[in-house]
């Protein structure tokens, strides 16, 4: 046989049990047995000699493409084998995804809270400065400097938590009005606050009663303010909490530290305002009460009622809380079921 | 206050219906709502009672022809007792339909056919407590003839159509019908018409019979009698009972009934005495003395030297203002009678209604204020009525206890300040227009506003009354909205909420739930965990022994939520609060308020699931989390843990005080385990953070540094040692002398038991050294080592393993 069939007769051999091979082994082997020094192509290049000169090249050429087609062989077959292994590894992995999960938890803010924080985003997107007050509170501002003297019927309103003749638990976060306005430098600027808490009356506990509960008392005292931006802030928070269609109205009410003072109803986010149980069948659903600050509370904080107004609201996070995820007893917020609790996890 | 559309329309036309009414003076006054009595009712006729007979088979029943207005009377069996033949009554006929559903149908009571169903008032609609006293264990019958077959509705006021206002206390001239026609004609442009009250002149005499003396005439500035001879005492006519008892007030006499006619008329309570029964043909209003007695119908009410009264020599007529005693009280055969308008100071009314649980609609008048410019003409008003109903011979002139003239109240303004609080621009005529509807009178001088209040609008006094009065009559819906436009503020938190808004993310970041609990604390509860040791703070009339005092420390709540959700079976709990504790210095009646962050856990960390086993909450797992929330402080602080067995509630030998540079900022353990069982609640581990107190310590100042380059070299240490001495002692030993180059050093194992001497536990830390600068060799590691191995066999008489 001649050299030139040889190496032909050899590539042949040599593809063909790459071909054939089925571990990744025996094509390791195969490359070393065929391709390596001792293998049987260098061995018939040493009959080169025996070749006449001018065929060498030929021949060299010969034998290199020999051993790349064999080398190609192998590595393809390679390729496929590490294929065919790795679709295997993939297939024995394979787990049930539908198991559950190896818990991962976050604890869940309380949802009177998470309501309260969303409100005081809001106005601190509006400029205005979070204030708490003092939750023991002293007659004197949360009656006497609100307009509520000692024989006022208003106090009728809101039974109260006497600590002694002068000292009570606030029943309401207005108590906070006359202090911040005695603290507020108005040559820096207008007073913008809003003051969260917990308040406190003498009431039985039921579905809707809490002898504590918290509320946002809100406050802006500047030489400018209306009836009409008391409308557009109120407004603008019903929306961010109730959604970007709601309105609002007013209707007239008293307060003792407001004049004029309204009620303010927000258009029914169940019905849009058709009517419905939520609502009462009206359209509307009471949120919160307001007003401009009353002449007497601007100048018992030394402030002169010619030269400024004042807007004040009050609202209860309970109430809104209760609209928006129809929670029905207001007891359900301070029995701290986990059930209730973590129902809300990131509603706000 | 229900406001009858029938009784208005005397004084302002009414053309809408009582919903649209109620909603429109809901917008732009005082809460309404719509009412519309005896919807339901069909078929209610008058009935002549033309015979009556015995029913031959029962005692009581009674068979009696009716005429109904038809071409033959009808038969109609009747149990009441009081049927007779020849009254005219009410006659539920065959269909009818009476309240709750109630539907009368033809049929034969003991054999006996019966047409329909003769009625008492409160079979049809009138509350039986508001019905006169003679119909109420029968049938009601007219006084007068009526045409038989008419409809009895407008007769009795069955189907009254009226708008009930909900008032604010500021506006109790609506608690009169001329002061709500006054209110509701301004909401609808309409000025009311009264017809002014005479009495007639031949009958007014000088009497001076009867003497008065007002001695607390501070608290009574009006106090005017009439006195009225040789009337006769009977019953009222229909059309007053009817607006009475839809008023809610029983019927009871002509002369009681015109009193209290008035009342509901202008707001403005009468009383009535029987001149006769009086000892003393004088009235004295002064302050009762301790001890003293008002006789009423059912029980005897023992008066206070607070009470203001009136008095007739011994004898107390009534508390003023509230309520008359029985003794001078007009009855069917009083003659002579006193009739009197007063005005009673609100604050001494409220206090002695609220005293002796009086309340009614007179004290509810004085106390929120009455109109004081009409309280001569709501007396004339009274003393016609009773004249024109019970003929009087002789009448007095006024008897003056006091007066006060009433003084109309002068408001001055501007114009442009108005719209400027209003955030409108109203002219001057739009803003006279909507004060003249009210009824007020307004002198314009430029921007200037004078406006005159009538007296019947006490509530007005200032500037700010005319904003409220022209942005509601105008319409709070045509206001523009807008935000105060003034100079721009930065808002946000205060520094110590965002610190402890920072504190609670960390707490939610572990998994814990937030709770919110009530302030107030059993004595118990704050008994339990006085862990500051201060004085208690006392509700001085607490409602119930839970909630008597102000809580000193959070724990006792969150032990209340375990419990609570462990009974529910929500067993693995992870739980925190922040909020307010109260704690009152020695001598001091006002206590601090403190912020604090307190939590608990109970039952498992991880629990039992297919491919985990469950983990038990322990001491250490909640200090992890403790340690976490301390790193956020952010504090140049050294905290420590010190075992204490000084919290009589908390585990001796599992519990901690945590110190901040010596200082006790809060507590970490274990409940005890008595205390576990008493409360009904697994093993509970619980903590508390001076949220206020760490606050207060110096921020730690970060300089930067790069991360070390050079690696570090580690080296482990096993010891044995007494049980007695804390992980804390050897750590703090191993830094004293590891050198400069020692960088941390953690305790992997801690072994008691089995292999090991008693009273001896195994300890096992990981020491790293790290020379940032450079390379470490393993000469000047081996120093250092040493030097702490030393040390620790040397204090603490260790052995190295
Ligand atoms: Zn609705």
């Amino acid at each position: 046989m001649s050299l030139d069939d040889k190496l032909k007769s050899l590539r042949e051999n040599g593809i063909d049990e790459a071909k054939r091979a089925q571990r990744l082994q025996e094509l390791n082997d195969l490359r070393v047995n065929l391709l390596g020094k001792k293998g049987p192509i260098t061995k018939a290049l040493r009959g080169m000699k025996d070749v006449p000169a001018e065929q060498r090249p030929e021949i060299g050429t010969l034998a290199n493409n020999v051993k790349k087609d064999i080398q190609q062989a192998i590595e393809e077959k390679m390729t496929e084998l590490n294929e065919k292994l790795v679709a295997h590894q993939l297939e024995e992995e394979k787990i049930d995804v539908t198991l559950p999960a190896a818990k991962q938890i976050q604890g869940t803010k309380h949802i009177l809270n998470q309501t309260i924080e969303d409100i005081e985003q809001f106005f601190i997107g509006l400029g205005y400065e979070v204030a708490p007050g003092y939750e023991v509170e002293e007659d004197h501002y949360n009656f006497e400097r609100l307009n509520i003297p000692k024989d006022h019927p208003a106090r009728d309103m809101q039974d109260t938590f006497y600590l002694s003749d002068e000292l009570l638990m606030r029943t309401q976060t207005s108590a906070q009005e006359g202090r911040d306005m005695e603290a507020h430098d108005f040559t820096k600027g207008p007073l913008k606050m809003i003051s969260p808490g917990v308040v406190y009356r003498r009431d039985d506990d039921d579905a809707t009663h809490s002898h504590q509960f918290h509320q946002i008392e809100g406050l802006v005292v500047d030489k400018n303010i209306s009836m009409a931006d008391l409308k557009g802030t109120l407004e603008a928070l019903c929306r961010h909490v109730f959604g970007a269609q709601r309105e609002i109205r007013f209707r007239p009410s008293y307060f003792p530290f407001t004049e004029p003072s309204v009620e303010v109803d927000v258009s029914c986010f169940n019905c849009d305002g058709k009517g419905c149980r939520i609502c009462k069948y009206t359209g509307w659903i009471e949120v919160l009460g307001a007003g401009l600050t009353h002449p007497n509370v601007l100048k018992m904080s030394g402030i002169d009622p010619n030269e400024y107004s004042g807007m004040a609201f009050g609202l209860g996070p309970e109430r809104f809380a209760m609209l928006k995820y129809g929670i029905n007893d207001i007891r359900d917020f301070y029995l701290n079921d986990v059930r209730f609790l973590e129902q809300f996890k990131g509603v706000n | 206050m229900k406001i009858s559309v029938n009784w208005l329309k005397e004084y302002i036309p009414v053309t809408h219906t009582v919903e649209e009414m109620a909603n429109k003076i809901s917008l732009t006054g005082i809460e309404s709502s719509p009412v519309e009595l005896g919807t339901e009712l069909t078929g209610l006729v008058v009935g002549h009672v033309t015979s009556v007979k015995p029913h031959p088979d029962s005692d009581h029943l009674k068979v009696c022809m009716v005429d109904i207005g038809e071409d033959e009377d009808v038969q109609i069996v009747c149990g009441a007792p009081n049927v007779a033949a020849d009254q005219y009554v009410i006659v539920a006929t065959h269909g009818a339909h009476l309240p709750d559903g109630v539907r009368i149908k033809r049929g034969k009571l003991r054999g006996q056919e019966s047409n329909g169903m003769i009625c008492g008032l409160d079979e049809v609609g009138v509350p039986a407590k508001y019905m006169p006293e003679e119909f109420e264990n029968g049938i009601y019958v007219f006084d007068e003839p009526q045409k038989p077959g008419t409809a009895v509705y407008d007769l009795l006021g069955l189907k009254d159509k009226m708008v009930d206002i909900d008032i604010t206390p500021n506006r109790a001239d609506t608690l009169g019908m001329r002061g709500a026609a006054w209110e509701i004609g301004a909401t609808y442009d309409e000025k009311p018409n009264f017809k002014k009250p005479e009495l007639n002149a031949d009958k007014i005499k000088d009497l001076n019979e009867v003497d008065v003396e007002v001695e607390e005439k501070s608290l009574v500035p009006d106090y005017l009698l009439r006195e009225l001879k040789d009337v006769k005492v009977g019953k009222s006519p229909l059309w007053m009972q009817r607006r009475l008892w839809n008023q809610g007030i029983r019927p009871v006499n002509s002369v009681i009934d015109a009193a209290n006619y008035v009342m509901i008329e202008y707001g403005q309570p009468i009383q009535a005495y029987d001149l006769d029964k009086l000892v003393e043909k004088k009235l004295v209003i002064k302050k009762a003395q301790d001890g003293d007695k008002l006789k009423l119908a059912d029980e005897d009410k023992v008066l206070n030297h607070n009470d203001l009264i009136i008095a007739s020599g011994e004898d107390i007529l009534g508390v003023a203002g509230i309520v008359n005693g029985t003794v001078a009280q007009v009855d069917e055969n009083s003659k002579n009678i006193l009739l009197e308008a007063g005005v009673f100071d609100g604050a001494s009314v409220r206090k002695t209604a609220q005293r002796h649980d009086l309340r009614d609609d007179a004290s509810n008048r004085f106390e929120k204020g009455v109109d004081n410019g009409i309280v001569s003409e709501a007396l004339v008003r009274a003393t016609q009525l009773v004249d024109e109903i019970s003929g009087a011979k002789e009448i007095s002139k006024e008897i003056v206890g006091n007066y006060t003239e009433a003084k109309p109240t002068v408001i001055e303004g501007s114009v442009s300040h108005i719209n400027h609080l209003m955030g409108l621009e109203l002219s001057t005529d739009e803003m006279v227009g909507i004060l003249d509807r009210l009824g007020f009178s307004v002198k314009v001088d430029g921007d200037k506003i004078t406006v005159t209040i009538p007296t019947r609008r006490w509530d007005m006094a200032i500037e700010a009354d005319l904003v409220e009065e022209v942005n509601r009559i105008y319409g709070y819906e045509n206001l523009p909205n807008t935000l105060p436009a003034g100079m721009e503020t930065r808002g946000g938190y205060s520094q110590k909420r965002e610190f402890s808004n920072k504190l609670r993310d960390v707490l939610l970041g572990e998994g814990m739930d937030e709770v919110i609990n009530f302030s107030l604390l059993s004595k118990k509860e704050v008994d339990d965990f006085n862990t500051l040791n201060t004085e208690y703070t006392k509700l001085l009339h607490p409602m119930t022994e839970d909630h008597e005092y102000l809580r000193n420390s959070l724990i006792p709540g969150l032990v209340r939520n375990i419990a609570y959700n462990q009974a529910r079976n929500n067993n693995d709990l992870s739980i925190f609060e922040q909020a307010r504790i109260f704690a009152r210095p020695k001598g001091q009646t006002r206590p601090n308020e403190i912020e604090y962050l307190s939590g608990a856990i109970s039952g498992n960390v991880i629990s039992d699931s297919w491919n985990t086993k469950s983990q038990k909450i322990d001491f250490y797992y909640l200090k992890g989390i403790v340690d976490e929330v301390l790193s956020f402080t952010n504090a140049d602080a050294k905290f420590e843990y010190e075992a204490t067995a000084d919290y009589a509630n908390m585990h001796p030998g599992q519990t901690a005080k945590i110190l901040a540079n010596g200082q006790v900022v809060g507590l970490i353990g274990k409940l005890h385990p008595k205390y576990q069982k008493d409360h009904n609640v697994d093993e509970t581990f619980v903590f508390e953070l001076n949220i206020d107190a760490l606050f207060e310590l110096n921020e730690k100042s970060i300089k930067s540094q790069s991360a070390p380059k050079y690696p570090s070299v580690s080296r482990d240490l096993a010891i044995l040692v007494k049980s007695d001495v804390e992980n804390a002692q050897i750590i703090s030993d191993i830094y004293e002398n590891g050198g400069k180059y020692l960088n941390n050093v953690t305790i992997f194992d801690v072994y008691e038991g089995k292999n090991i001497k008693t009273n001896y536990k195994s300890l096992a830390y990981h020491l790293e050294f790290l020379n940032p600068n450079d390379t470490l060799t393993d000469e000047e590691v081996e120093k250092a080592f040493s030097l702490v191995k030393d040390s620790l066999v040397e204090k603490f008489n260790v052995e190295i393993r």
